[in-house]
């Protein structure tokens, strides 16, 4: 897990996603081909770091490694730019969390690996 | 054009199978599939076995189970389409045979999932979207991504919990009548509800358990059925898409997109109507899934799933019955086998073996849905008495 984190790792903390040159289509996490017409032609490009939920659970049973979160939100965020992404909720009232709401991004503790105690940060979002 | 029917058919006990091993398991449905078909192993040409794998320690389960059965020898290999494995496999000998490569074939569904424990399980399967992107950073699992379907359909056509749950109650209904199902109890719409929150809205009993199990299907060319039975059930039509792997690459979280490619896919090849469905199994590995399902086959409207959960329209007596074998939710969810077991239950509607819980057939056609992951794979398989 940590081989495979480490190379990804920039991606994810600086939330770098793709940018169609032809048709300027952003999508996260990256791609190789334009999801949208198609072009091989692509650029990284740094997200914007504000969105809106378009759906979300909480979940209750969680993975080993996501105990001490429990229970948790996951949403589908819809960035700024059009891209989606799937994310953890925090800090967000369980009023606050419903379809539509405006998040922002923020650094968190993503998860402890179970054999190294090694510990991976990443994005999440709050409600706003 | 040639026609495959399906000429025999065999299902195996749905449950936790610590009393047999991955060959004695599949070997209970290939027996009896062998057996009702009246075939001579020899003349069985290829074997296509659908199991995901990864809960059992076999790597090469195709062989295992060919050598078990007798029927080494003949062409085979194993077929991965997450919990649509089973589908792909039947799709697979239908091939073999529609290209005339051999004029009988099996296709056997195996899966023995108890052998690790429920975290490891919730882990394999949690792994099968996004590896990086959802699971490992975020620690998405199954039924969480069914949950973001749900929550988005009960927001855009308020489908409520309680519609969910009857799913539920209505499985455990029909899965009391088969003795091969993993639960044959009733179960209440307030247990239903009542039961633990695994990710908000979906409970425990709105998912299916996992499970051990197998299943079998024998099909056979037109020449060769037409000597074996007086009652071949053709494969009329395969319907067959895929989705991303990330969820957040979907365009709505309302309805599977793959399943309404591989549905309008079955009907067209079919040339049949949703009206002609007598009978149909969905995919109901969450109730959310079934409810969209009636949505994604053309059952009813987009967002007319809760109506026709309200007014009974999938139960026995409705419009088309759905899942008269307990689904999922009670028959048990031996991945791999799942899509094969379908088969054998529309096979045994439209032969009109399927005793307390037989459906009337009008039109003599059935539909088994089968999805593999969440709308990862999905499969729309339609079968006809004539
Ligand atoms: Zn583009």
């Amino acid at each position: 897990m940590a081989i495979r984190h480490w190379r990804v790792k920039d991606r994810y903390y600086r939330l770098i996603g793709s940018r169609c040159t032809e048709c300027g289509a952003e999508c996260f996490p990256p791609v190789y081909r334009c999801r949208k017409c198609g072009s091989e032609k692509i650029e990284d490009r740094e997200m914007p770091q504000s969105g809106k939920i378009v759906t979300y659970t909480q979940l209750h049973e969680p993975l080993p490694g996501f105990e001490a979160q429990a229970p948790f939100y996951l949403a589908v965020v819809e960035l700024d730019n059009g891209a989606k992404m799937l994310t953890q909720l925090v800090d967000s009232t369980d009023e606050s969390v419903k379809t539509g709401a405006k998040v922002v991004a923020t650094v968190r503790r993503a998860r402890v690996d179970g054999d190294s105690g090694q510990i991976t940060y990443g994005y999440k979002f709050r409600v706003t | 054009m040639s026609r495959v029917a399906v000429v025999g058919i065999g299902h195996s006990r749905f449950g936790r199978r610590t009393d047999v091993n991955l060959g004695e398991l599949a070997f209970e449905s290939i027996k009896q599939a062998v057996d009702d078909a009246g075939v001579d192993r020899k003349d069985i040409g290829n074997v296509v076995v659908g199991s995901a794998g990864g809960w059992y320690e076999e790597s090469l389960p195709a062989v295992v189970v060919g050598e078990y059965a007798g029927l080494s020898g003949a062409g085979t290999m194993r077929v991965e389409a997450a919990c649509a494995s089973g589908s792909a496999a039947v799709k697979a000998a239908y091939n073999s045979i529609m290209s005339g490569e051999t004029d009988v074939a099996m296709a056997v569904g195996v899966e023995k999932m108890t052998e690790v424990d429920t975290p490891t399980s919730v882990e394999l399967i949690g792994r099968a979207g996004s590896y990086t992107w959802e699971f490992e950073n975020y620690g998405m699992t199954f039924p969480a991504y069914y949950a973001l379907y749900a929550v988005a359909h009960m927001k855009k056509f308020g489908t409520t919990q309680e519609d969910l749950a009857r799913i539920s109650v209505k499985a455990h209904h029909y899965g009391s009548m088969n003795p091969l199902a993993q639960f044959q109890k009733e179960i209440t719409l307030e247990k239903a509800l009542g039961s633990q929150m695994v990710a908000w809205p979906l409970k425990l009993y709105d998912a299916c358990p996992l499970s051990d199990g197998s299943a079998s299907v024998v099909l056979a060319s037109e020449d060769v059925a037409k000597t074996l039975t007086d009652t071949p059930v053709w494969i009329r039509g395969v319907g067959y898409s895929s989705d991303t792997a990330n969820l957040s690459r979907r365009e709505d979280y309302v309805g599977l997109r793959a399943a309404v490619t591989a549905a309008s896919k079955a009907y067209s090849m079919a040339k049949v109507s949703p009206r002609e469905i007598d009978v149909a199994t969905a995919h109901d590995c969450f109730t959310i899934a079934e409810l969209m399902a009636y949505e994604d086959l053309g059952f009813c409207e987009k967002g007319g799933g809760a109506r026709m959960v309200r007014e009974g329209e999938t139960e026995l007596g409705g419009r088309i019955p759905v899942n008269l074998d307990g689904g999922l939710k009670a028959k048990g969810h031996p991945i791999g086998a799942t899509g094969v077991s379908m088969a054998v239950e529309i096979t045994k509607q439209l032969r009109g073996e399927a005793g307390r819980h037989q459906a009337p057939i009008k039109h003599g056609v059935g539909l088994a849905h089968n999805i593999g992951g969440t709308g990862h794979y999905a499969y729309v398989t339609i079968l006809s008495r004539d």
